[in-house]
């Protein structure tokens, strides 16, 4: 019990060396503006990443883990503070920032390869070299038999990991996922984080996963970011020392069922914030 | 959508002739033909206003060796090919600018709608005066009836894209033309082949009835000249064969549309 609080080191981790980083995020807040006077969606969030590593990003519903993903992401301005990978600061969408969408997000007019291969065609390489580097991704992800379906003929599982797939052949320095497996089934989701898992473990990709799924973050991660209930800020940063290469078997051991007691009892609080304001609003009331 | 292609596909084994629905639909064809024929002969009506099917008949295999009806068409296929050609990539192009820009789109729309289903051909006269009686009024008519549907469809299809799929444009930094041509174009390529079916059928009524009014070619020239010349049995002939070649037209739009029906589902 006492190495688990050990690992909560909370600013330490949260702040590596500069060397040490890939990419930073420096400072963000972000404020909309609602019928009902300001809204604080992220507060003053800042944290590094590191090369290799497999950060995760977890919160209630309503701690602005979404902007979040979207301000890192460059799809949406108009905050305060800095995202910079390498040194560079980010102002729109990046060539170092692959995304994957928790909204299905595959072109149902193209076929699996075709599909992988987008980002490839953008960029004008020639065809024959792209549908090769689009076949190597499909295998990666588990889908090599599928190359010529169109994603109506996939199962949901499958159309996420045609996305992810799609992502990883963009070649990002980082990875980017908000829920992409929130719209599955446990069980599907489970498998589908030993696939993610395996390929972490192949490509050293540093990916940056939104989630709120306790058991998702702490099967996947090096490290949890815990985020608050509006305005959202870091609440605590776990590390998990869990073994690698791990696989979903690792969800029965006791030291992971410690993290996610941990965790919850982190995001708890939060989470029945989120609920009573949300039953506050239903009431015809004003949340904060 | 897919249950037209659902309904396309169980229709696709032939039905058994001994089929209750096939049988009752032959009957119904023998039904009118007979009704037909015995009115014809009754007398009841003023001559030759129901022409008996043999002079009918007659008439159609007369007007399929005639090199003429041949000209005429060829004349009406391509007013309405060159009608299409202009009012769909105007259409296109409108549909495009109203979907994208919303200022534009807000400002214009009310003025789509409302000309949307005008019978444009008040506007008949205006373009005999501007082109002449020739082709060029008969396409001008078509292509302000295709138009407005495939403006309008367009215009819909851009606004029905999922968000996402634009912000995965986005992110793999794709340029304006390529977002076009590879995102919103095939995103929008049902209502898109929806908006051109609707076009082409108003684009040969618009252009039909333009030559019936004022012309010197065309098929709709042809029958209006039956008509006045009490040629009764051509000019049924005229509109049996118009009526195949609508359906001809239809099936292959049809088949256009559910062949990328496939593609999707």
């Amino acid at each position: 019990m006492a190495a688990i609080v050990q690992s909560f080191d909370s600013k330490a981790s949260a702040t590596p060396s500069s060397s040490d980083a890939i990419m930073r995020v420096e400072d963000i807040s972000m404020r909309f503006s609602t019928p009902d006077g300001v809204l604080t969606a992220v507060d003053d969030v800042s944290f590094a990443v590191r090369p290799g590593e497999f950060l995760s990003v977890i919160g209630p519903s309503g701690c602005g883990k979404s902007t979040l993903f979207n301000v890192i992401g460059g799809l949406l301005g108009g905050y305060e503070g800095r995202v910079s990978v390498a040194g560079e600061t980010i102002t729109g969408p990046h060539a170092s920032i692959g995304m994957v969408f928790q909204e299905e997000s595959t072109f149902p007019w193209r076929t699996v390869v075709d599909n992988v291969a987008f980002p490839l065609e953008l960029s004008g390489m020639a065809k024959a070299q792209r549908v090769e580097r689009a076949r190597h991704f499909i295998k990666l992800v588990g889908l090599d038999g599928f190359e010529n379906r169109y994603p109506s003929e996939l199962s949901g599982g499958m159309r996420q990991r045609v996305s992810m797939a799609r992502t990883l052949a963009f070649e990002p320095k980082i990875l980017l996922m908000d829920e992409p497996f929130a719209a599955l089934d446990e069980q599907t989701r489970l498998l589908l984080g030993d696939k993610v898992l395996q390929i972490q473990q192949q490509l050293k990709q540093t990916t940056l996963l939104i989630t709120h799924n306790i058991t998702e973050a702490v099967q996947l991660s090096d490290r949890i970011l815990v985020m608050t209930y509006r305005p959202g800020k870091i609440k605590r940063i776990v590390d998990i020392d869990l073994p690698r290469p791990r696989t979903s078997d690792i969800v029965s051991s006791e030291a992971f069922g410690r993290y996610v007691a941990q965790i919850w009892s982190d995001l708890r609080e939060e989470a029945s914030r989120g609920m009573s304001d949300d039953e506050k609003t239903r009431q015809g009331g004003h949340p904060r | 959508m897919a249950h037209a292609g659902q309904l396309t596909a169980a229709r696709t084994p032939r039905p058994a002739l001994a089929d209750p629905v096939t049988m009752v639909r032959i009957a119904i064809i023998v039904g009118v033909l007979a009704f037909w024929e015995v009115l014809s002969r009754s007398g009841w009506l003023y001559r030759d206003v129901v022409p008996s099917l043999v002079a009918i008949s007659k008439a159609v295999g007369e007007l399929l060796i005639d090199k003429d009806y041949y000209w005429n068409l060829g004349w009406t296929g391509f007013e309405v090919a060159v009608a299409l050609g202009i009012g769909g990539v105007g259409g296109l192009l409108a549909g495009l600018i109203l979907g994208s820009n919303k200022l534009l789109g807000k400002s214009f729309e009310p003025y789509l709608y409302y000309l949307g289903p005008t019978p444009k051909i008040i506007f008949f006269p205006v373009m005999i005066m501007w082109f002449g009686i020739g082709p060029g009024s008969k396409i001008a008519l078509g292509t302000i009836s295709c138009f407005f549907p495939i403006a309008l469809s367009t215009a819909a299809g851009m606004r029905q894209i999922k968000p996402v799929l634009i912000s995965v444009g986005r992110t793999y930094r794709a340029n304006a033309w390529q977002m076009m041509t590879k995102i919103y174009i095939p995103a929008m390529r049902h209502p898109i082949i929806n908006g051109i079916r609707l076009g082409l059928g108003v684009a040969i009524i618009g252009t039909l009835l333009a030559e019936t009014k004022l012309s010197n070619k065309g098929i709709g020239f042809l029958i209006i000249n039956a008509y006045s010349t009490f040629d009764m049995p051509r000019m049924y002939a005229l509109l049996i064969v118009l009526f195949v070649l609508s359906i001809g037209v239809n099936a292959l739009v049809g088949r256009f549309g559910g062949l990328d029906k496939i593609k999707r589902s």
